[in-house]
């Protein structure tokens, strides 16, 4: 594929080219299978709001019914989990910001998250009114009932605030279910003695004591205990199997004991002090729990020694085999499995821990570049704007603003781009300069990926080029490239050269806003670093994060970006004279100063 | 199958009962014929499949001994008569029939196999805890056991010896023990017991935690880094059959006689045209996303900007070289001259 260059096979240009081919989908198109292609994606099909067209469902339905056999891109990326909150989104919505009142959802959301404080509290009060609880029981005259109603009130109240903030929001934490059952367990016995029903059963004092319960709330609250609790019923999931083998070990030795000791417990001789131990099979089920947690096995074994006709022999090996493999190895194995959970679990929060602060500095980083383009170019900025260590302080040219359009509130971050008027004017500047520029000079390699990084830059940033406008650039692009590419450079850099350097590269990189939290970081760190810090967290792209890009505008960018691999390629060829020829004085100049 | 496991473990349950097996002990009667004729079957059948293979797998060997083990006591009554003293015992094992369930459930073997590994360290550290009772007991035989005044009742003879040290071991009831020896007024007695406490108890038999804890994380590890490993590989397989199919199809388009030839950027231009402006894309790719395209862009023009800075500072190097070598000859002139 790279022999119509004639060049070296370059594995960079080669991912590209295929790229391409696989967005476009070029090979079933060549050879004529142009039904084969995916139409449109699934989000389209499933009629889920895409922020560049509103799906209306009569389009959806058209889409559905037309053509039963058409292809369906998919692609499914993860949601990240971020730091905003639904409050936070709401505010953000249309509806919510375009509406006369505000949705009461929002004032109970703030009245959650603001007593709080007023909540442990009350639940603390809910501790005391246990307690108090306690002493009605034990039938002292007890203090008042005024705390147990208090709590229980703010209790229905705070459930009736989050339902309102969001209905099923509630039920998706487990935490608000426990809530919830919990609640209604104590109130039900007050429902239940409107309908008639005696108050003295036994059945209602043990719903009224399970109010009880609710004091395990407040450890919900406190994130620690959440984080130990959570921790705890991992382990325990991931021990299943291990408690299965045991019940079945359980199973087997009661079973067995039942019938070893058959002689023991049927015998008649007094002072026996565990005759039943073994008699029955649920006895024989206690017994064998004893013996696992190692409580007078000794005894329980003289004493069935005592009974001459049960056999020694297989009652020691029962009770020897049973301690060492149920006790002793099986004890251990539960202690070895729960260390051994605890430990993963602690490295999996470390490890999302850290991939949320990774998220966290990507999108910081975007917002960065995003933002350095919508800035006005101030002189003052480049001193502080992290390139300073690599260029010298350059004059600002008044660029595309409006290059990147986008929405910045982070929520949404799929970008239009729009602005056609500006982006002409800009790309017409562009060409312009690096025309002239180009006509004013003398070969140089680099000033031909200079430029073909102008147009592409200029192409890729008015993505409302036609494509026309585009070709012409290249042709002019790959003929200059034919024109220049045996010539030897002699590594001059005039200055107008200098200045289109500075100018594409004051067209690439504008200032940073210094506003931004992070910029202290990034001063401190060269671009290359930065870059590779942020990476992975950029490539993790989730849902939100689509562009929309016009067709012609997406393969003129896939074929600009091949083609600019190549030309980098040249270029390093064509530096690598331009230092030998540097060599040139330089071997000159020891034999000078020899003598 | 697994139901019918699961039956006969409850009809031995119910056996255990006297009054149960009293009354309906007909129903029993026929369960049994049709268990074991039942499990008789399957295992016959297996081997039947495959004679040699059936050998290698541990759960086939498991299921026969579970079917020894049924006959055993068909064959004890057979033999000895019906009042053979120790015919409970054989009805007892007839519980281990219930081990034929964890053949079907894939969690308990992993665990298992998993365990299993661990076989070796325990029974060497079971071994090494017999070799020091072994000792103490020998020891305490001939300091408590062999005088006539001493404890004869606990460390008489061996075996005794043996079950006294395993409840110190296991420090259950060891009090009492300690009270008898005591008793009889023992000097050494204390030093002893205590001694032995804290080597087996104490060391020997936490050592068992660690070794496990040691050998799960190793065998949790390897798993998963395998796991890893495993995905990452035919991912990356995947992969590249995409890429080398894709080439070969685009190298057989160019070299078809229909197309006459003509190179790739030929063939595309027709489909160039058909793309409309208007027709918009949606990607989620990250090659083509804004953040890559600055990235890329503000990339390469940082190392425009380095070489050109290089440039400039060699070239004031080679200047101010050549200034220096001006100087030099001069200030030798003057020197001589």
């Amino acid at each position: 594929m790279a022999q119509e260059r004639g060049h070296i096979p370059l594995p960079r240009a080669d991912a590209i080219r295929s790229h391409l081919i696989d967005t476009f989908s070029l090979i079933e198109h060549l050879q004529g299978l142009s039904q084969a292609v995916p139409r449109h994606t699934l989000r389209e099909i499933l009629g889920l709001p895409n922020y560049f067209f509103v799906i209306d469902p009569s389009l959806q339905k058209k889409l559905m019914s037309g053509d039963q056999h058409q292809l369906v891109r998919f692609s499914i990326k993860p949601r990240h989990m971020g730091h905003i909150t639904h409050s936070q989104r709401m505010l953000s919505r249309l509806r919510v910001r375009c509406s006369q009142r505000p949705p009461l959802s929002l004032w109970a959301g703030w009245v959650i998250e603001s007593i709080l404080l007023c909540h442990l509290f009350l639940l603390w009060l809910s501790l005391i009114s246990n307690r108090s609880y306690l002493l009605k029981i034990h039938h002292l005259p007890h203090i008042s009932e005024y705390n147990c109603t208090d709590g229980r009130n703010s209790f229905i109240l705070e459930i009736l605030l989050m339902w309102l903030f969001g209905f099923t929001l509630y039920w998706n934490n487990a935490w608000n279910v426990f809530d919830f059952v919990v609640t209604m367990l104590s109130l039900l016995p007050e429902f239940v003695v409107l309908m008639g029903v005696s108050g003295n059963s036994v059945w209602l004092q043990l719903l009224r004591i399970s109010r009880v319960l609710r004091s395990l709330k407040l450890f919900a609250r406190l994130r620690q205990m959440k984080v130990i609790i959570l921790a705890l019923a991992r382990a325990l999931k991931s021990m299943t199997f291990l408690l299965m083998l045991l019940l079945i070990f359980f199973y087997i030795f009661a079973v067995t004991g039942v019938y070893f000791f058959q002689d023991y417990s049927r015998s008649t001789i007094e002072n026996l002090e565990y005759n039943m131990f073994f008699s029955d099979l649920l006895n024989s089920l206690v017994t064998v729990f004893i013996l696992f947690t190692l409580d007078h096995w000794y005894a329980v074994l003289q004493d069935v020694w005592k009974v001459p006709e049960a056999s020694r022999v297989f009652s020691s090996i029962y009770v020897i085999l049973w301690l060492l493999l149920g006790s002793i190895i099986f004890r251990n194995i539960i202690v070895a499995m729960m260390v051994t959970n605890f430990q993963n679990i602690r490295n999996e929060l470390n490890e999302e821990m850290t991939h949320l602060e990774i998220q966290y500095k990507a999108d910081i980083f975007k917002r960065q570049i995003i933002l350095r383009s919508a800035m006005c170019s101030n002189p003052c900025y480049f001193s502080t704007c992290f390139l300073r260590q690599n260029l010298f302080p350059e004059s600002v040219r008044r660029e595309s603003q409006g290059k990147h359009s986008e929405d910045l509130l982070g929520h949404s971050k799929e970008s239009v781009v729009s602005d056609p008027e500006k982006k002409d004017a800009s790309k017409s500047d562009d060409v312009d300069k690096s025309d002239d520029v180009d006509k004013s000079d003398d070969a140089d390699k680099s000033d031909d990926a200079d430029k073909s990084d102008d147009a592409d830059k200029s192409d890729d940033a008015d993505k409302s080029d036609d494509a026309d406008k585009g070709d012409d650039v290249d042709k002019s692009d790959a003929d200059e490239s034919d024109a220049k590419q045996d010539e030897d450079g002699k590594g001059q850099k005039e200055p107008p050269k200098a200045k289109a350097n500075t100018s594409s590269s004051s067209a690439a990189t504008s200032s940073y806003s210094s506003s931004l939290a992070d910029l202290d970081h990034a001063d401190n760190l060269d671009w290359e670093t930065l870059v590779h810090e942020n990476l992975p967290g950029l490539m993790d792209m989730d849902q939100d994060d689509r562009v929309v890009w016009p067709r012609d505008s997406l393969f003129r960018y896939f074929e600009l970006l091949e083609k600019l691999q190549y030309n980098i390629e040249e270029r390093k060829k064509l530096q690598e004279f331009a230092g030998e020829d540097l060599r040139q004085p330089w071997g000159q100049e020891p034999q000078l100063l020899l003598f | 199958m697994i139901s019918a496991i699961t039956t006969n473990a409850a009809f031995v349950v119910l056996k255990t009962d006297y009054n149960i097996h009293y009354r309906m002990f007909q129903i029993f009667e026929i369960s049994e014929i049709l268990f074991v004729s039942m499990y008789t079957c399957e295992f016959l059948m297996k081997v039947y499949v495959d004679p040699i293979k059936y050998w290698r797998d541990g759960y086939n060997l498991l299921d026969m001994v579970i079917i020894i083990i049924i006959l055993i006591p068909y064959t004890l009554r057979k033999i000895k008569g019906r009042f053979y003293k120790n015919l409970n015992i054989a009805d007892g094992i007839q519980s281990l029939r219930i081990l034929k369930l964890i053949s079907y459930s894939r969690g308990i073997r992993t665990l298992i196999t998993a365990v299993g590994q661990t076989v070796y360290t325990v029974a060497s550290v079971l071994t090494l805890l017999f070799v020091l009772m072994y000792i103490f007991a020998i020891l305490g035989f001939c300091l408590f056991g062999v005088v006539e005044r001493g404890d004869l009742n606990n460390w008489g003879n061996l075996a005794s010896a043996f079950f006294t040290l395993f409840s110190l071991a296991t420090v259950d009831g060891w009090t009492n023990l300690q009270e008898q020896l005591d008793k009889r007024k023992f000097v050494v007695s204390r030093v002893f017991t205590i001694l032995f406490i804290l080597i087996a108890s104490f060391i020997f038999l936490n050592m068992f935690i660690g070794v496990m804890i040691m050998h799960t994380e190793n065998s949790i590890k390897k798993f998963q880094r395998e796991l890893m490993v495993e995905r990452h590989v035919t991912l990356m397989e995947e992969k590249q059959v995409i890429l080398r199919r894709q080439q070969e199809e685009v190298n057989k388009l160019v070299t078809t006689q229909k197309t006459g030839g003509k190179n790739f950027t030929q063939l595309v231009e027709e489909f160039k045209k058909t793309l409309r402006h208007t027709d918009p894309m949606v990607l989620d790719d990250f090659g083509a996303s804004l953040p890559f395209v600055s990235i890329y862009l503000s990339t390469l023009d940082n190392q425009d900007n380095t070489l050109n800075k290089l440039q400039k500072l060699y070239y004031e190097i080679v200047n101010v070289l050549c200034l220096m070598l001006e100087d030099m000859p001069q200030e030798k002139t003057s020197h001589s001259s």
